[in-house]
């Protein structure tokens, strides 16, 4: 705490300073003033979170469980009838399913970049959000596995994907980008949802020990079958720091690989548009771009209604704003790239794709009967807009330093990456190398029904979770705190 | 866990008192059990360094993973022969996506499985007394440091842990 004297007054000058400067740069990490919080304090904060929710947190759940019934249903309808009540057909074999696939990929993209990446580049500002982004990753990946076997439109033969010993002796084809994606996301989901639980064994150690201490003995029990009977010695520690650093060593090249074998899902077929070497990067950094905006949409809100402002600090959402802010130039750049190489290709098909892209060739959908507007010509706007222009904003401080632009600015970003992703899948199948093989898509109601119960699932798991569990990693926010020292400051 | 505990353990508020007692029972030859709220390596550094072999069985794994990686798209095609765009049958380009992908997985799987049963041997091979498991302050925030030794240390070993300032010490008589 700052103090001076003013006429033999001792009086505290820190509350009328700007946020950064009451931080002790010797104590804990600067800008994260949960840092300079003793052990105990930061146990109560996070046991405080998730003690009876308000009945408004109800209502949004309820809210989410509508989505995701509504989800259901479309669902129900979709296995029933069959893939021929989507909007799916010659040449558009590809709609919302594979558009919806990509984008929750995409989202599930940011957790393992906070929790692996920024992890093994010592980056202290990821403490606070990465176990609600990690969380978010698993959720993300979750939802995404279910469309591709959704979209095989028998979803109970979805183990035929899987090479498995038959009479006939067929094998799946190794060669085609749908193999590897089929490892490529079960390795994603299963090391994503194994790096989440293994983080989360010192703290449900922790949530155990709490609820024993407030006698909530059934709560206590519950805990204590996921802290696997941790007691943090330093036999524990030295073996689960050590798998933890390797976990993120493997999930780094992970991540960056997921994306990159999903973008080949396209970039290997031969179809103007798609196929491109640009792709892999390009698909990462969106994925970054989008899964990092999902990151700021729900926790802003959970920054706001639990009183986070020491946790997930100002600084923080700068920090995450402004890797926002690079992954959109690259996005951005990767978007005129696209153009330039379709120009000079030479090819007049890829010429062809980007020029009905933007000027509207494509028009499929009237509105008033004599104005067509084509919908991929909307995600092609769209994208452009919510992706390139809406984040210029960023680049400045005070815009970072406002939530509530920070969480329209990230809204749109979300909107943004779902229409470039049905920009990429939609429109170069719409019109491929020959105008007798071009065709038109519109979704149906089934397929809104599904998008919308997608996003009904994600945020419903995502608010159980935290109601549920500590959405902020306890232990790593002690091991980022001052410990206490009886001669004086710790040094790091 | 051994019910039948024979030592000394305590308790410490700060944790340089908790890495000088455990710096000096290491001078003495003890090797104690010392339980943190969190990870600090200023108690890593007081017991010396202590290594885990955890990397060489994801090194192992993942090797093996990789193997395996390689080796089933490779079997496969060539149990049935499919041919595809002009490309070997065997190709290695394409299957190198398999290959990293089951090296990872594997190498991830088999650290989890790894740490946990080295930290289920460790935990049987320095057992610490049932009131040290269950006192719910080292989840939140103290120190605590356990000394196996026979009943004629334990004066010596008590008078130690008090002598860096422990809260509460403990004499557990096997």
């Amino acid at each position: 705490m700052a103090s001076t004297t003013i006429g033999g007054t001792v009086t505290d000058t820190s509350s009328s300073r700007p946020f950064r400067e009451e931080i002790d740069e010797h104590k804990g990490h600067p800008g994260i003033r949960a840092t300079t919080f003793n052990y105990a304090r930061i146990n109560d904060d996070m046991v405080e979170m998730l003690e009876k929710p308000h009945p408004s947190y109800f209502l949004l759940v309820l809210g989410f469980l509508s989505a995701l019934l509504l989800g259901a249903v479309s669902l129900a309808i979709q296995v029933d009838v069959g893939i021929g009540n989507s909007g799916i057909s010659h040449p558009i074999a590809w709609g919302f399913y594979i558009t919806d696939f990509v984008f929750w990929i995409g989202i599930g993209h940011a957790g393992t970049l906070i929790s692996a990446v920024f992890y093994l580049t010592r980056a202290p500002w990821r403490t606070a959000i990465y176990r609600s982004a990690e969380a978010m990753t698993v959720f993300a990946v979750m939802t995404a596995g279910l469309f591709p076997l959704l979209h095989t439109g028998r979803p109970w033969l979805a183990y035929w994907l899987i090479p498995y010993p038959n009479e006939r002796y067929l094998w799946v084809n190794f060669k085609s980008p749908l193999a590897w994606d089929v490892f490529a996301v079960t390795t994603y989901m299963s090391v994503s949802i194994m790096f989440f639980l293994l983080g989360l064994v010192p703290d449900m150690a922790i949530m155990r020990d709490e609820a024993k201490r407030r006698g909530k003995m059934l709560q206590a029990k519950i805990y204590a079958i996921f802290a696997m009977s941790w007691r943090g010695t330093n036999h524990q520690w030295v073996h689960f720091m050590r798998g933890y650093l390797i976990f993120a060593a493997l999930a780094t090249p992970l991540v960056f690989s997921v994306h990159s074998i999903v973008s080949w899902d396209f970039a290997m077929a031969s179809i103007p548009g798609w196929h491109t070497t640009i792709f892999a990067p390009y698909f990462v950094a969106g994925a970054i771009f989008s899964g990092l905006a999902m990151v700021m949409t729900v926790l802003i809100p959970v920054r706001v209604v639990f009183r986070l402002e020491d946790y997930i600090s100002y600084h923080v959402v700068n920090k995450v704003c402004q890797v926002i802010l690079f992954t959109s130039m690259i996005v951005g750049y990767a978007y005129a790239t696209e153009f330039f190489i379709a120009w000079y290709s030479g090819s007049p098909y890829e010429r062809a794709v980007f020029y009905f892209r933007p000027f509207g060739h494509m028009a499929t959908w009237s509105l008033t009967g004599d104005q067509p507007v084509s919908f991929p010509l909307l995600a092609f706007y769209l994208m452009v807009f919510c992706n390139v222009i809406a984040p210029i904003p960023l680049w400045r401080k005070k815009v970072r330093n406002n939530l509530v632009a920070v969480w329209i600015i990230c809204g749109l970003i979300n909107v943004g990456m779902w229409f470039e992703r049905f920009n990429i899948v939609g429109s170069s199948l719409q019109r491929d190398f020959h105008p007798y093989n071009w065709g038109e898509y519109w979704p149906t109601l089934v397929e809104v029904g599904i998008t919308i119960g997608s996003f009904g699932f994600f945020f419903t798991l995502f608010s159980l979770f935290v109601k549920a569990l500590p959405p902020m990693a306890i232990m790593e926010l002690k091991e980022a705190a001052e410990p206490p020292m009886r001669k004086g400051h710790h040094e790091h | 866990m051994s019910t039948k505990f024979s030592g000394v353990w305590g308790t410490f508020e700060y944790l340089d008192d908790t890495t000088e007692a455990i710096e000096e029972l290491r001078k003495k030859g003890i090797e104690p059990t010392v339980l943190s709220p969190c990870p600090r390596h200023e108690i890593d550094h007081a017991l010396g360094e202590p290594q885990s072999p955890v990397p060489f069985i994801s090194l192992f794994f993942g090797a093996l993973g990789c193997l395996i990686g390689y080796s089933l798209p490779a079997w496969t095609a060539s149990d049935w022969v499919l041919p595809v765009g002009g490309k070997p049958i065997v190709a290695i380009a394409p299957f190198t996506i398999i290959g990293f992908e089951m090296t990872i997985l594997h190498a991830a799987i088999f650290t989890l499985l790894g740490l946990t049963i080295l930290i289920i041997f460790d935990s049987l091979k320095n057992p610490i007394p049932k009131a040290a498991r269950e006192y719910l302050r080292f989840q939140r925030d103290r120190f605590g440091i356990v000394v196996r030794c026979e009943a004629s240390q334990y004066a010596l070993y008590e008078d130690l842990l008090k002598k860096y300032q422990a809260e509460e010490v403990y004499v557990e008589k096997g």
